[in-house]
């Protein structure tokens, strides 16, 4: 197969926090476990010959959670880490998100209305924060997930003390 | 019926009560509990037909009296207050300057008493719905117009260049921008939204036709005519009646439109039972989208939008020619922004990808019914499968015949859409944001669909499908110098 053509546009800069990788692990780690539990309790409390589809399922429900394991604890968080970019330059808030379609957000530091910082529970564990940047469009929102705590925070008070200096009319 | 000072509520009119009580606005929420009742005891003689009516007129009156009483608005120096609610009071305070509109309706039944409805438009971004707005139903029209001057002079900020303190923008001059011309009427059997109306109506008609009791109908017999003329006789029935509505929907909706630029605003008006006032500051105009259905680009009609920046209900408020033709859709929309001139077309590897997936489903179909047909021998299933894929060929060309962007030097086009198709021009300052969006296929094929955010309008419009290598120079050229960072090295980090 032929190499694949270069990217639209460039690729920014920055990678996420190396904890990003962990946090995403431990995620899968959860879901599986629950995944485990949920197939073992089914296995368990299901007679093995109670109709047609219990002996598929029975089947089906460990191989799922073993591939389920491997994609979401192996595979992904790392894919993840690859891909995922964010920048911040003197105009503007630009990341790159995305697997198989990728998407890439431009927004200028002019039209930012507001800067959200938001730590969920698992995040607090790993010491990370995402940063939502929301302009008037509800198309146009910027998101880097899983920054490390302080970063997120700087990054956005700047943010925010920027756009209120350049801000003109942010629609 | 005012209140003493300024900031003391004030009331709407007492014939509202009136009003509320006729369409049982209130009392609407009774209709399941009556028909209950109905169900229950059955309707023994006219007595309980009469205590019904009277029962819920009453208790309607008695509803729409409380509301009256408990509902109250003020417009203070720097905010509009709006208090109800019969049981849980709710006050809802927004602040003058983030009111993005206000629209003075006046329906068949308040115009009888010669009171408006007010709405006042106060959402934020293209986010909120309906909820965003306040409305304040039963005002008299002066008091209706003195609102709606009041609350708009206060928003337009201080050093614009809009016009001086007290001005009465009823003095100012009128320029007529377009006008409802009845002629234009023809086009309407051609427009999906008004053939609906007759479609809904036909609908409800047979639902309630279902409700009436067996022996109420009359017994027409079946009529002496072969079949097949009784088939042709009801198609055209039926097309008759489908003309013939979605002409007097259109009649409804539009009549008397006319479209004036007074001041710093457009200002529509329109509308047979309802008319409708509605008012867009030209400054918070980004762009227009001329639009053309299917019907509609057979015989050269459109209809032209304005895309206005925090403004609620954006599809029926920013419309700027409801229906007429394309010429004058194109000359409206070229007044609000420049036309950026010629559009690109996009390149063969998106016609490629047009038709594949206009095929997609047909070749879907193909695939299981040939399994089907193995299987069980549902031939017409294959058959099917193939028809829609070669139809997929036509329409999948159509679509990308659609396609198209162009740069100006003050504005931006990107065009798609093929039952509905949209040319969208914005000026460069409407840009908050880019997406470039590149799936799999889309790479492998060297494209990329290129989204414009714009807190107007549908909040982002896109071109589909443009040669990936031309997304970074079309977003330069079409908003402002920090989109550099799409192409160039990046720039000094903050």
């Amino acid at each position: 197969m032929s190499p694949l053509p270069p990217a639209p546009v460039r690729d920014p800069a920055w990678s996420l926090s190396r904890s990003a990788i962990r946090l995403w692990v431990a995620q899968g780690v959860l879901g599986t476990v629950v995944y485990g539990l949920a197939v073992t309790a089914f296995l368990l409390l299901v007679p093995g010959d109670a109709g047609w589809v219990v002996p598929v399922v029975r089947w089906a429900g460990p191989a799922f959670v073993v591939v389920h394991g491997v994609v979401t604890i192996g595979v992904r968080p790392r894919l993840r880490y690859r891909v995922h970019r964010w920048e911040v330059t003197g105009e503007a808030v630009y990341t790159l998100t995305g697997w198989l379609t990728r998407t890439w957000t431009l927004v200028p530091v002019s039209r930012i209305q507001t800067v959200d910082v938001t730590r969920g529970v698992v995040q607090q564990v790993f010491g990370l924060a995402s940063v939502a940047v929301l302009t008037a469009s509800s198309q146009g929102t910027v998101r880097v997930p899983h920054l490390e705590a302080d970063v997120a925070r700087r990054v956005a008070d700047d943010l925010a003390r920027r756009a209120e200096l350049v801000r003109d009319e942010a629609t | 019926m005012t209140g003493p000072g300024e900031p003391a509520g004030r009331r709407t009119s007492p014939w509202v009560l009136l009003l509320h009580t006729i369409t049982f606005k209130q009392a609407r929420g009774l209709v399941p509990v009556v028909l209950a009742v109905i169900a229950g005891r059955g309707l023994d003689g006219p007595a309980t037909v009469v205590a019904l009516v009277v029962g819920v007129t009453l208790l309607s009156l008695l509803w729409a009296a409380l509301s009256w009483w408990r509902f109250s608005y003020a417009d203070g120096e720097t905010s509009v207050v709006v208090t109800r609610g019969l049981l849980s009071r709710s006050v809802r305070t927004v602040p003058i300057d983030r009111i993005r509109g206000v629209e003075v309706e006046a329906p068949a039944l308040h115009r009888l008493f010669g009171l408006v409805r007010v709405r006042i438009d106060a959402a934020a971004g293209s986010i909120g719905g309906k909820q965003e707005e306040l409305v304040v139903d039963g005002v008299p029209r002066a008091e209706g117009d003195r609102l709606r001057t009041r609350l708009l002079a206060r928003r337009v900020p201080a050093g614009a260049p809009a016009a001086p303190d007290g001005e009465v923008p009823a003095a100012e001059p009128e320029e007529e921008l377009t006008r409802f011309d009845p002629r234009w009427l023809r086009y309407a059997p051609l427009v999906g939204s008004y053939l609906a109306v007759p479609l809904a109506a036909v609908g409800a008609l047979f639902r309630v036709l279902d409700e009436v009791p067996q022996r109420w109908k009359p017994d027409l017999g079946r009529p002496d005519l072969p079949g097949t003329s009784v088939v042709v006789l009801f198609l055209l029935a039926a097309a008759l009646v489908l003309i013939a509505g979605s002409v007097v929907g259109c009649v409804v909706v539009n009549w008397r439109f006319r479209l004036v630029r007074r001041g710093g605003s457009l200002i529509a008006v329109r509308g047979l039972l309802t008319r409708r006032h509605t008012e867009l500051e030209i400054d918070r105009i980004r762009g227009s989208t001329v639009s053309q259905g299917l019907g509609m680009r057979l015989v050269g009609a459109a209809r032209a939008s304005a895309l206005v920046t925090g403004l609620g209900d954006a599809a029926r408020r920013g419309q700027l020619l409801p229906l007429g033709p394309r010429s004058e859709a194109w000359a409206l929309a070229g007044r609000l922004v420049e036309d950026p001139g010629p559009l690109r077309v996009h390149p063969p590897a998106a016609r490629r990808r047009s038709v594949v997936r206009s095929c997609a489903a047909g070749v879907l179909v193909l695939a299981v019914g040939s399994v089907l047909t193995a299987t069980l021998g549902w031939w017409w299933v294959p058959v099917a499968g193939a028809v829609l894929t070669a139809l997929g060929v036509p329409l999948g060309r159509a679509r990308y015949a659609a396609l198209g962007h162009a740069a100006g030097p003050n504005s931006f086009a990107v065009r798609s859409g093929w039952l509905v198709r949209e040319h969208t021009v914005l000026q460069r300052r409407a840009v908050v944001g880019w997406q470039v969006r590149q799936t799999i296929v889309q790479r492998r094929a060297g494209l990329a669909t290129v989204l414009a955010c714009v807190g107007a309008g549908r909040g982002g419009y896109a071109a589909v499908d443009m040669a990936a290598d031309e997304a970074a120079a079309f977003a330069r050229a079409a908003s402002g110098s920090w989109s550099s960072a799409l192409s160039g090295s990046s720039a000094l980090s903050g």
